[in-house]
């Protein structure tokens, strides 16, 4: 019985191949998209959900009170005492772990007597933290043990990492190796550590992706965070604290005392508190971040998986419409089958059976598409998303809704359809393609689709140009043609400043050179503190953006003064240049007036004179308005050179200037940023949304025309009669082509009238993230709706134009 | 009007070379009424078809209103075809999805005819036909003898100088058939040159001179009148 119906199904697919080759390329694709988000989705939701103690583990969150310049409520980053605080006063946390996550580490591997093999730079991956890190963590252990991190100065290395450095593994044990960290907050020397374990690489669905752990305790982390008792101090970046509570204990009742417990030890001014924020929640917290910049927010889930709900949609849709009309065609063959006895439910069956075998077919293929295009998608998302990850069982399960919904979906209704017919009327073939109710039914359809695919193709514009005007639109500061060299901070190199600059500046092609702590603008990066203006007493309630810079910033970054001058030359901090949003943020109006005032920052650390104010340039990326800054030298604060080359013959600049870095600086890995890279970096998530949205905008358009080509073959085929009826009668080819599109053109204009608002609303909501946006202009929304109609009447037109040369004869014969 | 010489046309298929139309000559005067008869398969259709431009011939001369037309394109044709011949098929042809009213219009639409002489137009002819009262009815709603007379209709309505019938009564029973070789009459009386291809001699002999046919030639010509 079954087999028959398979038998059945089977012949007819290959008798109406045409269709079934349309039917199938639309599934497949439809359910590649639907599995590849899912496998992105089953990826990003399996981040840290493999520790044994996962759910008892917290990260402490700082819920910054006292201050809102920064604009970031929350953040990852906690005083350096709260650790220790936290061990000491609250019994009923189990474990208390801090992470330090520096960056920009320079790894130096030695031979025995100490003298440098190789130098490495580890832009991120190198933490300092305890051995209870792995009571939290599931980490496994190849060598060595957990607990030798309880010794400063001990270090266990990812069993990549040891290869980097000693080829085999086995070979890293008791090595030592030497660290320079990174940055620019503390004045530290270099660090021997001794490989005293190797672990596993971690999986690529941890936020810990380290390269090396080392002992906290060690060097300034000993030395100075260890035994830090100041809340105040806002040098902390990078600094991180999590725990591990008791079975059956709840984050809010320790929230509450951590509240209370700050308020005691915290100077009056410092409102900050601290929570609990539960390590399921710290993979989707894109606002407090986490170490490997792979946060993802649950909204961007959540539009994901509704768009793959949609291309599925529309790949379901046009099967339904391909198999009603064909239905129509059909309707002789079900007519003869009723007259001879079928009843309908066998119909039904035998249409879904064939439903079923397209769809089976379309899954196998879509799973094949799936795994030739992870690579690209991999590299398209920065992501390392392997069938590995993927759990088996879930997949299955997932293709197996899949099948049965798509079946269900497209099959069920067309099944319907088809029974429903006459038997007298189907013989007789009076059916026509448009009459009936399953013509509107289908119009609703198509203009569904086109509400989706012109949708997404507006939104990709408003991506797409928003993404433009962050690239180009002035930043008010010069970044073209301008690298950073980043270097350590010592003595040694800050003695040799003044002589480096002389030499690069000796460099043909090298225009300026400045020392500084930061470039114009960061995206995160920069020092916040608050401050007093002209002796106040009370400090500000907002915090202002301290660059350190030598006199040369200006000139080099074509900034511009507005009123009084620029820094003199010093080693020391002696006066401020600060820039128009900060004369702005003290009500006043004139940067004249703010000349010769004092400024305090850094708890009063630092208390001098305003010589200079700047036209404001951003500071910051387009998502946040300018931010007030003050400007100051101090060489132990610089940790890079900002070079303005001439825009010709930039390689050999670099090789000459590369090569008088490493003879004036000893152990030193050069490393060179263009800062237009930089910019366009702040923007990288935006990117991949912009591509993520082009990707998904072009195969929406391509499944919806995929379905009006088989539309439009199928109405050709049915009209043709009546082209040549019409052609007798005098219409030309232009009237035939019109025949054909004039319905798909008002069927685009309705879904153009209804995609326009949805997507404008969408993109504005988006658009307001961002204190830098364009505006969304009348012509935006349209050049997508053109474009769409343009795209769908070339698919239209090809059969339209092939039945409208079509010799009038030809067609009336088939009477 | 229509002088054609020595015409000839082939089919070929995979396995065989059928001609249609073997050296053919005749000649149809401005105001004649002409029936064309001969066996099944003996080349009337495909004759009416190149007569009435909507296939061309592969050898021989088609002289219409004095022009050469054979080497004429499509589109050259097409203009001819548009504004002085109408067609009446054995199985009506009339568009399913238009009404009768508006299967009516189609030749004035794409003649370029203004919307509000269209309406006089149609509703002269409809008139002219009795099938005023169904205008707004469909095809599939009406006699199969007032199906052709809304395709007569249509074939007139643009005041050609010739019309060109194929088995105008091939689906009638004998008084519907009647009715419409009476009108295709009086057509011609008011002037309309009218080339029918029929199988009834009953038919025929509503017509001026019936020429006969046999493999794709003329073999002999009655003259009636
Ligand atoms: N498109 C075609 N392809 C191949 N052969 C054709 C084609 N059209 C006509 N023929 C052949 O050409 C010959 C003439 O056909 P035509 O239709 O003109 O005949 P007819 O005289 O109109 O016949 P009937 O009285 O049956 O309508 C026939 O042998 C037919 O089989
Ligand atoms: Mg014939």
């Amino acid at each position: 019985m079954l087999r028959n119906y398979f038998k059945t199904a089977f012949r007819t697919l290959v008798r109406h191949l045409n269709y079934t080759i349309i039917n199938v390329a639309g599934l497949t694709v439809g359910i590649a998209v639907c599995m590849m988000i899912f496998v992105i989705i089953q990826y990003q939701t399996s981040f840290d959900t493999y520790h044994a103690n996962r759910s008892r583990v917290y990260r402490v969150l700082t819920e910054h009170r006292s201050s809102d310049a920064a604009n970031i409520p929350f953040s990852k980053d906690v005083p350096f005492p709260l650790p220790n605080a936290l061990k000491t006063s609250f019994p009923q946390i189990e474990k208390v772990t801090p992470i330090f996550a520096s960056n920009n580490d320079q790894i130096l591997v030695t031979d025995e007597n100490g003298k440098t093999l190789q130098q490495f730079i580890e832009p991120k991956g190198v933490f300092f933290t305890e051995p209870s890190f792995f009571e939290l963590f599931d980490f496994p252990l190849l060598a060595g043990t957990y607990t030798s991190l309880q010794e400063p100065n001990n270090v266990l290395l990812s069993k990549a990492t040891a290869e980097k450095y000693f080829g085999d593994w086995h070979l890293a044990l008791n090595k030592t190796i030497k660290i320079q960290v990174g940055g620019y907050v503390f004045e530290h020397g270099t660090e021997v550590l001794k490989v005293s374990g190797i672990l596993e690489n971690p999986p690529a669905n941890t936020d810990f992706q380290f390269k090396a752990l080392v002992a906290y305790g060690t060097g300034f982390t000993g030395s100075l965070m260890n035994k830090s008792i100041d809340w105040n101090d806002r040098t902390n970046q990078g600094f991180s604290c999590f725990v591990r509570l008791p079975e059956q204990t709840a984050a809010s009742g320790i929230n509450k005392e951590l509240a209370t417990y700050a308020a005691k030890v915290q100077s009056a001014d410092n409102k900050d508190v601290y929570q609990l924020q539960a390590l399921a929640d710290v993979h989707y917290d894109t606002q407090a971040g986490n170490f490997s910049n792979t946060a993802i927010s649950k909204q961007l889930i959540n539009v994901l998986w509704v768009i793959a709900a949609f291309i599925l949609l529309i790949a379901c849709v046009n099967f339904i419409n391909l198999s009603t009309a064909q239905a129509v065609n059909r309707a002789k063959e079900v007519g003869v089958r009723k007259v001879l006895g079928s009843n309908k439910s066998r119909l039904q069956i035998q249409f879904i059976v064939e439903t079923f075998l397209v769809v089976l077919f379309a899954v196998i293929l879509a799973i094949i598409l799936t795994v030739l295009t992870l690579p690209y998608i991999n590299q398209l998302l920065n992501l390392s998303l392997s069938l590995q990850i993927v759990d088996r069982v879930q997949t299955l399960l997932f293709l197996l809704a899949i099948t049965i919904s798509v079946t269900v979906l497209a099959g069920f209704y067309a099944a319907l359809v088809l029974s429903r017919f006459n038997p007298i009327e189907a013989l007789k073939s009076r059916f026509k393609v448009n009459s009936g109710k399953g013509l509107s039914l289908r119009r609703g359809l198509v203009v569904f689709q086109f509400i989706i695919a012109q949708a997404l193709i507006i939104g990709t514009l408003v991506i797409v140009k928003q993404m433009n005007f962050f690239m180009n639109a002035p930043l008010g500061f010069q970044k073209e043609a301008v690298v950073n060299i980043p270097f350590r901070v010592d003595s040694l190199r800050i003695s040799r400043l003044d002589y480096l600059r002389g030499k690069l500046m000796s460099i043909k092609g090298v225009e300026g050179v400045s020392f500084s702590s930061n470039t114009p603008v960061e995206d995160g990066a920069d020092n916040w503190t608050s401050f007093r203006f002209n002796n106040a007493t009370k400090e500000s309630d907002y915090k202002v953006i301290t660059k350190f810079t030598d006199d040369q910033y200006l000139s080099t970054y074509h900034l511009q003064l507005v009123a009084g001058r620029n820094l003199k030359p010093s080693g020391y901090t002696q006066e401020f240049v600060v820039n128009e949003s900060f004369v702005r943020s003290l009500g006043i109006k004139n940067p004249e007036d703010v000349l010769r005032k004092k400024v305090s920052i850094w708890n009063g650390l630092i208390n001098c004179e305003v010589v200079g104010v700047v036209k404001d340039f951003n500071n910051r990326s387009f998502r946040d308005q300018v931010a007030p800054l003050v400007m100051t030298t101090n060489n132990t604060m610089y940790n890079q050179a900002g070079i303005q080359l001439t825009a010709t013959n930039i390689p050999a600049t670099l090789a000459a200037v590369k090569a008088l870095f490493s003879e004036t600086i000893p152990d030193f890995v050069f490393e060179y940023k263009f800062l237009d890279e930089k910019v366009d970096g702040f923007y990288r998530s935006e990117m991949q949304l912009a591509q993520l949205y082009q990707l998904f905008a072009i195969i929406a358009i391509f499944l919806s025309c995929l379905g009006l080509y088989g539309l439009a073959s199928f109405m050709a085929a049915q009209r043709v009669k009546e082209v040549g009826i019409r052609k007798v009668l005098g219409a030309s080819t232009g009237n035939i082509i019109y025949l054909f599109t004039k319905e798909f053109i008002l069927l685009i204009g309705i879904a153009f009238a209804i995609a326009t608002p949805l997507a404008w609303y969408y993109m504005h909501q988006w658009l307001q993230d961002y204190a830098y946006r364009i505006e969304i202009v009348w012509w935006l929304p349209l050049i997508g709706g053109i474009g769409a109609l343009v795209i769908a009447l070339l698919t239209i037109s090809f059969q339209a134009v092939k039945a409208a040369v079509a010799k009038p004869v030809k067609s009336l014969r088939t009477e | 009007m229509i002088k054609i010489t020595d015409l000839e046309k082939f089919y070929r298929t995979e396995e065989v070379e059928t001609i249609a139309l073997n050296k053919l000559s005749m000649e149809v005067k401005e105001g004649e009424f002409v029936a064309v008869m001969g066996p099944s398969g003996c080349g009337k259709s495909t004759l009416l078809n190149i007569l009435g431009m909507l296939d061309d011939a592969d050898a021989g001369s088609f002289v219409f209103n004095g022009i050469e037309v054979s080497k004429f394109n499509e589109r050259k044709r097409a203009d001819i075809r548009k504004h002085n011949i109408g067609f009446v098929f054995q199985s009506f042809n009339l568009i399913d999805e238009l009404t009768v009213y508006e299967n009516v219009e189609l030749p004035l639409i794409y003649t370029g005819v203004k919307a509000s002489e269209r309406k006089e137009k149609v509703e002269k002819v409809l008139d002219k036909m009795q099938i005023m009262h169904r205008r707004n009815h469909y095809p599939q709603q009406l006699s199969g003898g007032q199906q052709q007379r809304v395709a007569v209709a249509r074939a007139v309505v643009n005041n050609p100088k010739l019309i060109l019938a194929d088995e105008p009564t091939g689906n009638l029973d004998s008084s519907n058939g009647n009715e419409v070789m009476e009108l295709l009459t009086d057509l011609n009386e008011q002037g309309t040159t009218i080339i029918m291809v029929t199988h009834s001699e009953h038919d025929a002999r509503f017509s001026h001179r019936i020429i006969r046919m046999l493999d794709g030639q003329t073999v002999t010509e009655n003259i009636l009148v």
